[in-house]
């Protein structure tokens, strides 16, 4: 009997209950908006689980590089007039001009002091924003107009799915090839990497650069979905919950880490009656998390069902191989 | 190939870790470089490899310096080194522990000729079996394969082995002990760090001999054995 392939039966699945996720939820718009909210912390989440869980950058900066092209685009819009598209690209593109710049200040930092200089540069930035009334509206923040003419929230849905699985797909792709291979080896041990040829500083910044900008790129769209952007988003807290959605998920998955931020906003959202006392219980089990299953609750599942089994089929096809060529002899 | 290696001074702050160090390499020689704990030896290979920019003095390949390098860089010259304690990367298959020096040397070459030739290298090495486990899962000795393996992916003209043969099991020093004669054989040098002085004395063609970051020796095996003083580097003095 032939093995279900359950990496597609899975896949498809998830698929086709996000698809139809807006008819299902035709009578629940709020809960529309809680998976479009989701899916936004599942792009931060996976794109942290990048830079952290691949290039071992542990930075707290990433709701900062987000809040960059969130504001970015407000600011443009405001003062220049642009339109909240070419708003979301250009601060997009402003959100990896920050993340160059402060990977290469980054680049002899590691670990706790990697942590407190990203700190620092999220804390200079909110406060900042607090601080400029007159330009950013400080702690009332900053209203943004409407990304899409319309006050359905269908399409703002869609959009943001869209730009989860294009996000998703782009960052297996380079997991996947050597740039991957080369972030993953930095993350082990850079004086290894760099004595086989890897060139440490390049793929360094480059984790900051692309991971700041997919940051920027879904700050841009879920402040112009929401309509206001406030320094509150940078606040510690905020970049906790995005690291706790990852390492819950599994901090070297990128999948791990998407579904872990769309089921645990979904659980926060249900458990909401609960006050405060639901975070709590979050904090409760990032512990468990960390003391008992380092590799996350969702990747170990993950591994299971997907990278046992491409496994399996390459040992299989070796030994089909094999026997072929036994054959032929 | 030459390698020239001239004058290197190397002072961490009022330690002098090298001083005056100078030898070439020239063509396949197979090379070990022995001296007593603290002597410079693993500083020596810093300073080739590029991890140490000397105080004074210079490494050249092929007449090219190569001093001030990032070690990346003089890896991609054709420079490799292992580590005094393995360093493979853990959290990575052992396959992909392999393309790594493969596609950061050829970065638009084709990944399916990079995984043939890892296997190939792999089965030279027994290992082939264990190409789909992660490196954390292999047993000490295994990992100092998998770093040899790594070299060969990465095809350098000189390889510098940081104790090789230290901790591992007897079998296992069989398979480093012939992967060292072939690749030698195949037109590579090697400067192997060694404290096993039987297998040293042995298994090289020149000795070069550190003490107090000053090279004391450089000769063939038999003629380093009687030199006073390695003697006394070794044992001390008479009157000590």
């Amino acid at each position: 009997m032939k093995h279900v392939d359950w990496r597609w039966v899975l896949t498809g699945s998830a698929l086709a209950l996000a698809v139809s996720a807006p008819f299902l939820l035709s009578g629940y718009p709020y809960w529309l908006h809680v998976a479009i909210v989701a899916y936004f912390y599942a792009i931060l989440a996976s794109s942290w689980s990048l830079l952290a869980g691949h290039a071992g950058q542990f930075s707290f900066a990433h709701m900062a590089f987000m809040a960059i092209g969130a504001y970015g685009s407000g600011l443009m819009g405001k003062y220049w007039g642009t339109s909240p598209l070419t708003g979301i690209v250009l601060s997009t593109v402003l959100a990896g001009l920050v993340g160059l710049i402060i990977g290469v200040l980054c680049l002899r930092l590691k670990g706790a002091y990697l942590a407190l200089f990203t700190i620092a540069f999220s804390e200079v930035l909110r406060l900042t924003l607090n601080a400029e009334l007159d330009i950013t509206g400080g702690p009332n923040g900053l209203d943004l107009p409407p990304l899409l003419a319309t006050t359905s929230r269908v399409p703002y849905y869609y959009l943001m799915l869209t730009l989860l699985l294009v996000s998703l797909g782009f960052m297996y792709w380079l997991a996947g090839s050597r740039f991957g291979l080369f972030f993953r080896s930095i993350r082990e041990d850079e004086e290894a990497a760099a004595a086989m040829g890897v060139h440490i500083v390049r793929y360094k910044v480059l984790a900051f650069v692309i991971t700041a900008m997919i940051a920027g790129l879904a700050g841009g769209v879920e402040a112009h979905y929401i309509g206001l952007i406030t320094p509150n988003i940078l606040i510690l807290g905020q970049m906790s919950i995005v690291i706790a959605m990852a390492v819950i998920g599994g901090i070297e998955s990128l999948l791990g880490a998407a579904i872990g931020a769309i089921l645990i906003q979904f659980s926060l959202e249900l458990l909401r009656e609960l006050g405060n006392w639901r975070l709590v219980a979050f904090g409760l089990l990032l512990m468990l998390t960390l003391r008992f299953a380092r590799n996350g609750l969702i990747y170990p599942l993950i591994e299971r069902l997907v990278l046992y089994q491409a496994r399996r089929a390459v040992i299989e096809g070796r030994e089909q191989k094999a026997k072929q060529a036994g054959e032929g002899a | 190939m030459e390698l020239d290696v001239r004058d290197v001074h190397l002072h961490f702050g009022g330690i002098r870790a090298l001083n005056g160090v100078s030898f070439t390499v020239r063509g396949p020689e197979l090379i070990g470089l022995i001296g007593p704990n603290g002597a410079g030896k693993t500083t020596l290979t810093n300073v080739i490899s590029g991890v140490y920019k000397p105080s004074k003095g210079a490494v050249y390949l092929n007449g090219e310096r190569i001093s001030g390098l990032p070690p990346y860089h003089i890896a991609r010259r054709g420079i490799g080194r292992t580590f005094q304690v393995t360093r493979a990367f853990r959290r990575m298959t052992v396959l992909e522990n392999m393309l790594v020096p493969a596609m950061a040397l050829h970065p638009a070459g084709r990944r399916q000729e990079f995984v043939e030739r890892a296997h190939e290298i792999l089965r030279f090495l027994t290992m082939d079996h264990l190409a789909l486990e992660y490196a954390r899962s292999l047993s000490g000795g295994q990992q100092k394969l998998l770093e040899l393996g790594r070299l060969l992916m990465l095809d350098p003209d000189v390889i510098i082995l940081d104790e090789p043969f230290a901790g591992v099991h007897p079998k296992l020093r069989e398979t480093i002990w012939e992967f060292i004669t072939t690749v030698h054989q195949q037109g590579k040098a090697f400067i192997i760090i060694s404290h096993d002085m039987e297998t040293i004395f042995t298994l090289s063609q020149r000795l070069l001999v550190l003490n107090f970051g000053q090279l004391i020796a450089d000769g063939p095996p038999e003629q380093v054995k009687e030199d006073p003083a390695v003697i006394e580097a070794y044992l001390g003095k008479e009157d000590e």
